[in-house]
């Protein structure tokens, strides 16, 4: 047993550790169905855009081990499992939206029989011609909202006045989440038509609602249990419909039913991160200060809002990253396309959006023949002016300068720089480029009312304490985070404190885990009850022991002390408990201080912001485009810490995350809208070779938060994405190198080593000085 | 006699299944019937590694760990062997084993459902091996994908296992999985299960008997291609006949001009072999697949599986191997540069099997091969360039080029070579060669590479085999 009980700014291994390495951690698929359970698989749609001419199933029915065959038909309530809009509908009724849209599921004996059943389905279509690309969307203005435009000063006016003048266009691509533990769901029908049901999502009570609704049933008939999911990285924030068609399943059949997506229909069906186009102009000075920019942002939503809304407005809060654009237009298109519905993916649009301010800050750099290093941190936020964002915040916590001063020293940067520019001259065929990025990442939900969270905190008459709040456990460490806080709080062993089952009858109407905040919110919430039992304890002690003193008690050791007054802990539960004192509180936490007028795109919508930036350093090989990673520096900002080895653990994975969408992962659909790359042996994710040759992660050491969150700590879910920009930067810095840096390369996300060849054969060929015009 | 059950050690006892269904998969098996859930599946392909699981193989008195994915593994194939789970890595006190520690202590799991996965690569990469360095890490850890930890941690329990005693409790137990190994009686195996069959001969003689008696059968060695009609497509593979338990086709020989490799012989040992005449054979082989894969998959199943992108088969084809074929009619020979002969089509005839491959030892000839993916581990090439080059002072003597990724089958750059034959060794010969390769190769555009991009790397393969031989350097970044 850990004797410390200082168990906060403390390394301590994840809560599951020990059973993750035993196979002993339990998931969805792995509970033990009880006898009878059936087992589904879905039928989906082959084409991307038609409308259903007639379904035929009976060879479906006939299917050996089928039990039943659910269609829209079935179901009694809402055909829908749009969270916020709706345009997802669970079984399509007359036409087709995309490729893989469901159409039918069915219950069987078992999941090799089901799956093997919704292949006999007869269809016929009347194909539609599908629209694929944000280019064809715009083109056709096949839009899901109007346009959306802010702005700030007069960018016109200003770029027109400006020195210089630059534009572009630049796409970054779509990104399949990959979560090693694909959608799945097992259902229990109880009594009273009450349904437990077993998801693996980041948003149980979203999932309770919907399926009350399709169901026609009261909220409190539905139960939805999280131990922990094997992977979320926003693709279970939303994707209803597993747990959706799992309970219809089982309500046909009144059977418990498991239903698992397998790799590849998982794919296919549901949504991936949002490619984004940019179509920007702007102006500056010889120094590279932006002076105005306008911008056409575009994104590929697929085939319904889902959280299309809400993503474009991040990316539209994250276009200025760290910098201060005094004159700056947006306009943005939120494309509807015939792929399946675009969805949240970590950096929800911010991260697209900073990428389009970084490729123009980089261009800046290039045509003006400045290291883009200077020019990030001319433009750079500053502290007592130029510190208003473009929607009206004042940000009052910025440290980027720090951290970029530290990273510096750290990475050696400026003598990098120039080594690999003399290397580059000498090598013919192996070129190296190098990139630093700034990292400024706005935290709370942008819809207000979803930064809220609740818990329930028990302690038994041995002293031992239940810990449950609303936040998923997906790997980011948040149960053991939480009951770190817990049990600091009481002064107690870490060991004391059961982590339990994420239970939407223990605490309710939660908001899903996801923008980073599970912890800030779910920690709070905990403490919150924490401090109310506290509250209890404290009064029955001081009535009983005639305690006077108006100071706070400490809780420290396994005791609770007044002044000289000392109380076992288990020794005074147990006693409060005879004495009827309650032992067992819920909590309830609200973030304060944020506001935001979505319509006049103004406010204050986060309560902080995360801070981060990183060097790397890579080889790109100009005859084939392969590339590698040679060296890696990180400086991230984690506030004070609760647990620096998981926050070290979601900086590095978040950076290989956004090195793979940045480099190698590449979704990619067919003209009809079919999608081509729907299993690892298509969609490449980083692979352990893939990683930085020197990896070199520091968290920031002066990291404090200015605001009144969980010990101060900052949260490290989305942010650490962003550093792998670095990588691109990096990458296109490499290409430059083969035209003597005298020509801007032209080069989109992912660099593939497709399109870092191609972009080396363009800049080659291309006989325009400078920058390329339209 | 044959035996209609197959035998396996689990938990240091001897299991026995009766007709099990030689369509179901040990992933499916260990999670349904032996109700272990700590195997997970993550793909069915074979593309993930969160299903590996580890088979002890008897081999001279010994037993060798292999790695495997048991998603793409069907139960008869258990057979002789003993398996092992995440489960039997915990003793039966409950205490961890070293590669489990070491996960714990380096925060090598977050979500943890590719743990196990890894900690069981990481178990064989232990037991097979002395002492651990990086290539060996990345080798034994390239087939498991990791979404939450970006694999630092992971790599860093991977390099403190080298500071561990090596004994474990399968070195304690390991006289008893002997004893039981050699226990199970080493008959053929021919099951009868749901209309489905499924044979194991274990000799050349038993093989020939069901190939005639048997029309229409599968035949199966790694099964990394096949079993992917199961489990992807949802087929039923209705005769089965397993190669590789008939040790006549295991061997690598050695003669004076070349190598002889028997038809099931997996990749990983022949890679070792091919190391000594051709390191770019090795290098290739090495990024062919994850070692999980390797360790199953033979040189005869690539080469029947005939697929444009499979990577042995350009640099067997510019190596002019031979591959022999026996049959109801005897052995023959077949250049491999006539082998192919459409998409996934073959010379090789009903009845008839891949015997072995024999590879020439050319000692005057520069070979290099070049694999082109989106990553480097464990992908499919876009285009996989193969040359073999004889070259006497500045003088082409000899040219044989051949790629995959470039055509519906791997083939020979024929235009492209009769350029260069009989040429000045020089850049403006090779320039030429490049313009040829547009004759010789019409590539297609799909998920992993455009045409364009084909045409051009193929074209500067060529210009890198060149500098490299010109310069004597390597010019590659990996």
């Amino acid at each position: 047993m850990n004797n410390n009980q200082n168990h906060i700014n403390q390394s301590r291994p994840h809560d599951s550790a020990i059973k993750h390495v035993s196979g002993l951690a339990e998931y969805t698929d792995d509970i033990k169905e009880p006898p009878g359970t059936l087992f589904g698989a879905i039928g989906w749609s082959k084409k991307s855009k038609a409308i259903i001419k007639k379904i035929n199933l009976e060879e479906v029915k006939k299917s050996e081990g089928v039990l039943a065959v659910v269609n829209y038909l079935d179901i009694p309530g809402r055909n829908d499992v749009g969270p916020v809009f709706d345009g997802d509908p669970i079984f399509s009724k007359e036409k087709v939206e995309f490729f893989g849209q469901p159409l039918f599921a069915v219950a069987a004996k078992s999941t090799e029989l089901a799956r093997k059943a919704v292949l006999k389905a007869k269809v016929k279509y009347k194909n539609l011609k599908p629209i694929v690309t944000i280019e064809d969307a715009l083109k056709k203005n096949n839009l899901l909202f109007n346009v959306k435009k802010i702005s700030r000063g007069n960018a016109s006016k200003a770029i027109s006045k400006s020195k210089n003048l630059l534009k572009g266009n630049f796409t970054t691509g779509s990104q399949e989440h990959f979560y090693l533990e694909g959608q799945v769901a097992f259902t229990i029908p109880k009594e009273d038509n009450e349904l437990l049901v077993y998801s693996s999502t980041q948003h149980p009570s979203e999932v309770q609602q919907i399926i009350s609704k399709m169901l026609n049933q009261k909220s409190n008939s539905i139960t939805v249990l999280v131990r922990r999911i094997g992977g979320g990285f926003g693709g279970k924030e939303t994707n209803f419909m597993t747990a959706s068609i799992c309970a219809l399943l089982s309500y046909k059949t009144k059977c418990p039913v498991k239903l698992k997506l397998d790799r590849d229909d998982d794919i296919i069906l549901t949504g991936k991160r949002h490619e984004f186009k940019s179509i920007y102009e702007v102006g500056f000075n010889d120094d590279g200060v932006i002076e105005g920019l306008k911008v056409k942002l575009a994104s590929k939503c697929g085939m319904s809002p889902d959280l299309s809304h809400a993503i474009n407005e991040r990316a539209l809060l994250h276009i200025d990253n760290a910098y201060y654009l005094k004159n700056l237009e947006v306009e943005n298109y939120l494309c509807k396309t015939n792929t399946s519905t675009s969805t949240a993916f970590r950096g929800f649009g911010g991260n697209q959006g900073m990428m389009a301010i970084e490729n123009v800050i980089d261009n800046i750099s290039r045509y003006l023949k400045k290291d883009p290093f200077e020019v990030r941190k001319l433009n750079f936020y500053q502290k007592n002016k130029k510190n208003i964002t473009h929607y009206g915040m004042k940000i009052e916590d910025n440290v980027i300068d720090k951290i970029f001063e530290r990273l510096l020293k750290k990475s050696n940067y400026k003598k990098r720089y120039d080594q690999i520019r003399k290397y580059n001259l000498k090598s013919k065929f192996k070129k190296k480029g190098i990139a630093i990025t700034p990292v400024k990442f706005g935290i709370s939900f942008t819809t207000i009312h979803l930064n809220q969270a609740g818990a329930l905190v028990h302690i038994y008459t041995d002293g031992s304490i239940h810990l449950n709040h609303g936040g998923i456990e997906m790997g980011q460490g948040t149960h053991t985070k939480i009951a770190q806080l817990v049990a600091h709080s009481f002064g107690l062993p870490y060991e004391k404190v059961q982590i339990s089952s994420t239970n939407t009858s223990k605490v309710p109407n939660t908001s899903a885990s996801a923008a980073s905040s599970t912890t800030d919110l779910n920690g709070a919430a905990a403490l919150n009850a924490v401090l109310k039992i506290k509250k209890n304890l404290e009064k029955f002690i001081k009535s009983k022991y005639k305690i006077f003193d108006k100071k706070d008690p400490i809780y420290k050791d396994g005791h609770i002390l007044f002044g000289n007054r000392s109380f076992k802990f288990d020794k005074i539960v147990n006693e409060a408990y005879f004495n009827r004192v309650s032992l067992s509180s819920s909590g309830f936490y609200s973030t304060p201080k944020i506001k935001f007028d979505k319509k006049k795109f103004t406010g204050r919508p986060f309560y902080y912001f995360c801070y981060g930036a990183a060097v790397s350093e890579v080889t790109i090989d100009t005859l084939t485009g392969e590339n590698i990673l040679n060296r890696v520096d990180i400086v991230h900002d984690a506030g004070n810490a609760i647990n620096p080895s998981l926050e070290l653990g979601q900086i590095e994975g978040g950076f290989i995350q956004g090195q793979g969408w940045l480099t190698m992962e590449e979704v990619k659909w067919k003209a009809n809208g079919e999608i081509t790359t729907f299993s690892p042996s298509t969609y490449k994710i980083p692979a352990a070779s893939d990683i930085p040759k020197e990896f070199n992660v520091e968290i920031f050491k002066e990291g404090s938060n200015k605001e009144n969150v969980v010990n101060k700590s900052k949260t490290t879910g989305e942010p650490p994405l962003m550093l792998a920009m670095s990588v691109f930067f990096a990458i296109k810095d490499a290409v430059a190198s083969v035209v003597n840096y005298k020509k801007i390369p032209i080069l989109d996300a992912p660099a593939t080593p497709e399109n870092i060849l191609m972009s080396i054969k363009e800049i080659k060929n291309r006989k325009m000085n400078g920058f390329y015009g339209e | 006699m044959s035996s209609n059950k197959i035998e396996f050690v689990f938990q240091n006892k001897v299991h026995q299944i009766l007709n099990p269904d030689p369509n179901e998969t040990v992933l499916n098996f260990v999670r349904s019937n032996l109700k272990k859930t700590g195997t997970k599946e993550g793909c069915a392909e074979g593309g993930c590694g969160a299903c590996t699981i580890v088979l002890g193989e008897l081999k001279n008195n010994k037993i060798l760990y292999k790695s495997i994915n048991s998603c793409i593994t069907f139960v008869p194939v258990l057979n002789g062997k003993q398996l092992i789970l995440i489960e039997n890595l915990t003793s039966e006190n409950g205490k961890l084993h070293s590669v489990q520690n070491a996960m714990v202590d380096y925060h090598g799991s977050q979500c943890g459902f590719c743990t196990p996965g890894f900690v069981m690569s990481m178990f064989a990469m232990f037991k097979n091996n002395k002492s651990i360095n990086n290539e060996i890490i990345n080798d034994s850890l390239s087939g498991n994908l990791c979404r939450c930890t970006g694999y630092r941690p992971i790599i860093d329990a991977a390099k403190s296992l080298n500071n561990l005693s090596r004994y474990d409790h399968f070195d304690k137990d390991k006289f008893i999985i002997l004893r039981l190994l050699k226990k199970i009686t080493k008959k053929n195996i021919e099951i009868a299960s749901n209309n489905k069959k499924y044979f194991a001969p274990k000799t050349i003689k038993e093989l020939k008997k069901i190939l005639n008696k048997v029309k229409d059968a599968k035949l199966l060695s790694g099964g990394t291609d096949l079993s992917l009609e199961v489990t992807k497509k949802r087929k039923e593979l209705e005769k089965i006949i397993y190669l590789g338990s008939i040790e006549e086709l295991n061997f690598i020989k050695k003669y004076k001009n070349e190598i002889e490799i028997g038809a099931s012989t997996t990749l990983i040992n022949f890679e070792k072999q091919i190391k000594k005449y051709y390191l770019d054979f090795y290098n290739i082989l090495k990024r062919y697949g994850s070692v999980q894969i390797r360790n199953v998959c033979t040189i005869a199943g690539n080469i029947a599986t005939a697929s444009p992108i499979g990577d042995s088969l350009p640099l067997l084809m510019a190596l002019d191997a031979k591959i022999i074929i026996d049959g109801k009619n005897g052995k023959k020979i077949i250049p491999i540069n006539n082998f192919f002969i459409g998409y996934r089509k073959t010379k090789l005839k009903q009845g008839d099997f891949i015997y072995s491959v024999k590879i020439p030892i050319l000692k005057h000839n520069i070979f290099k091969a070049y694999k082109i993916s989106k990553r480097f581990d464990d992908d499919i090439s876009s285009v996989c360039g193969s040359f073999n080059l004889e070259i006497n002072k500045n003088h082409i003597k000899r040219a044989k080029i051949a790629f995959g990724g470039m055509s519906e089958v791997p083939k020979r750059a024929i235009k492209t070579e009769k350029i260069l034959i009989n040429s000045e060794f020089s850049e403006k010969i090779f320039d030429k060669a490049t313009k040829n390769l547009e004759k010789d190769f019409s590539p297609i555009d799909d998920m992993r590479a455009s045409k364009k991009y084909r045409i051009e790397v193929a074209k500067n393969l060529l210009l890198k085999c060149f500098f490299e031989i010109k310069n004597q350097k390597l010019l590659r970044i990996n």
